[in-house]
């Protein structure tokens, strides 16, 4: 019981967020640089990793010392949390919990406040901006994340992703709601600041958030944003994608592909989607996205009637 | 079903995390920390429902107390004009009433715990938590809990009409300016030109 209940959701939560955080660094670099260097795309964020180990661990002048510590340990935490929830297959879940969904939610919710302490507590300026950008993006993209996944749960009648795998057999919910996705993979950019959502971290404010951070801090931050990522994909592929589900192969073999699929679509779309400024963004996300995410809800409660 | 001993000792654990985050609540010197210290006493609290079998409404309590704490922290920080929400301040008031309060609160709230005849009702093998919370609010009490939803999305859409972003006077990015007295006058409230040459280096 307590090698089921406690230490392989662990191993698998943990194992998947490290090995998935180094392939996010792989893929991404493989992508900005083209197969040319394909040898240093392997090694390169080995090194990186290796060389922020050796720093110093810079801190601020008065931080607010609980949370400038906790915060990327913190966020770490909820990526490898949200990992635990991802059903492999009928019979392999790391927590099968009858509200995971609402847990990912809660995760996603949890997520703006780590970030913002992230900021918050470093007591710096850039950081701070950082720190309130990304509460105004993060409350915007809330309420899209959680009507796109109350639509996946209706056709489920269940708010444990097992179920909501189990009611995509006879069609994945990326066809029968067309809408989910796409809105969700904005969600997924936005949670993990990536791309053109990277607002909070961004360039303009030399870094925002982790503007301060330096060492082995600064690592776990990025490996946080990657695993987070990785928690992500592996979601939006159980959601939408029919997760276990597929011929041939193995259930956890099928989930690693889609996955897989999702993280490739999620760093693709972050090269290639343009950036915009903060308010824009906001402004998009409430007149635009939160519509379509009500469209999207209606759409899936018609379809689950019509089917049902 | 009775709990194990591992349910026991989660219990002791958020129970303490609980008390002890609740009590710091009022010993910092910050909103945005007492905010937050607040929202790991909740979050233990949802744990404690989680033990209770309480799936939904433990995980539930998660996620509102997230949004509703960073919500809260922002709008204090916004109100107090205060931008980092890093300057010191007294988190307590009116200390002997709330003392007293407190007092009376715990002495009756112990007393519930030590003196009640709390009823021996085991849980059904078949227990769904869910499915008997939703029947709950979409049953019997349906017309309460979706008047309450309708009453309160209605006031989201005010808030969020009377705080938008394009402000009483126009959109805050173009540089707003507040209406004439008269249809189509100057903007009111505004210092005439010369004047504020004058008295550049006065406070008014």
């Amino acid at each position: 019981m307590i090698l089921d209940q406690l230490i392989l959701p662990w191993l698998l939560a943990w194992l998947v967020a490290g090995l998935g955080a180094y392939l996010v660094a792989v893929l991404d670099r493989l992508m900005a640089t083209g197969s040319a260097q394909a040898k240093s795309v392997w090694l390169a964020p080995l090194a990186s990793a290796a060389w922020l180990m050796t720093q110093q661990a810079t801190t601020t002048e008065a931080p607010d010392a609980p949370a400038w510590r906790l915060a990327p340990a913190l966020y770490l935490a909820l990526a490898a949390t949200g990992l635990a929830l991802v059903p492999w297959s009928p019979t392999l879940v790391g927590v099968d919990l009858s509200t995971s969904l609402v847990l990912w939610g809660s995760l996603e919710a949890l997520a703006t406040v780590v970030i913002f302490l992230h900021g918050w507590s470093a007591n710096s300026h850039l950081a701070l901006i950082g720190a309130y950008r990304y509460v105004a993006l993060g409350l915007s993209y809330l309420l899209i994340s959680m009507f796109v996944l109350i639509g996946v749960a209706l056709p489920a009648e269940s708010l444990r992703l097992t179920e909501v795998v189990a009611a995509q057999a006879s069609l994945w919910h990326v066809v029968s709601q067309p809408l989910g996705l796409p809105l969700f993979l904005v969600v997924g950019l936005g949670l993990t600041f990536w791309g053109p959502l990277d607002l909070a971290d961004s360039e303009d404010l030399s870094g925002g958030t982790a503007v301060e951070r330096s060492g082995p801090p600064r690592l776990v931050w990025a490996l946080a944003r990657a695993a987070m990522l990785v928690a992500f994909s592996a979601i939006a592929a159980t959601a939408f994608l029919g997760g276990w589900m597929g011929p041939w192969l193995p259930g956890p073999a099928w989930l690693l592909i889609k996955s897989l699929a999702v993280l490739v679509a999620l760093l693709w779309l972050g090269r290639r989607l343009p950036r915009l400024a903060p308010e824009r963004c906001v402004t998009l996300m409430w007149v635009l996205l939160l519509p379509l995410s009500f469209v999207d809800l209606i759409w899936a409660g018609a379809v689950a009637l019509w089917m049902a | 079903m009775t709990p194990s001993l591992g349910t026991h000792i989660a219990f002791g654990v958020l129970a303490t995390f609980a008390v002890l985050t609740g009590w710091r609540v009022f010993c910092t010197d910050s909103m945005v920390r007492a905010s937050f210290f607040l929202l790991l006493s909740f979050i233990a609290v949802g744990g404690i429902m989680i033990l209770l079998t309480a799936e939904y409404l433990g995980v539930a309590m998660f996620f509102m107390m997230a949004v509703e704490m960073m919500v809260m922290a922002l709008f204090m920080v916004m109100f107090m004009m205060n931008p980092a929400g890093l300057n010191p301040m007294k988190m307590v008031h009116q200390e002997r009433v709330a003392i007293a309060a407190g007092v009376i609160a715990f002495i009756v709230l112990s007393a519930v715990a030590v003196l009640s005849d709390f009823p021996d009702a085991p849980l059904p093998a078949e227990h769904a938590p869910v499915i008997s919370l939703g029947r709950e609010l979409l049953g019997d009490s349906m017309l309460v809990f979706e008047t309450a939803g309708v009453v309160l999305l209605t006031t989201m859409v005010g808030v969020v009409v009377l705080s938008s972003r394009r402000g009483r006077y126009g959109r805050a990015d173009e540089g707003s300016m507040p209406p004439g007295l008269m249809p189509g006058g100057e903007p009111a409230g505004q210092p005439s030109e010369e004047e504020e040459g004058e008295h550049t280096h006065h406070h008014h």
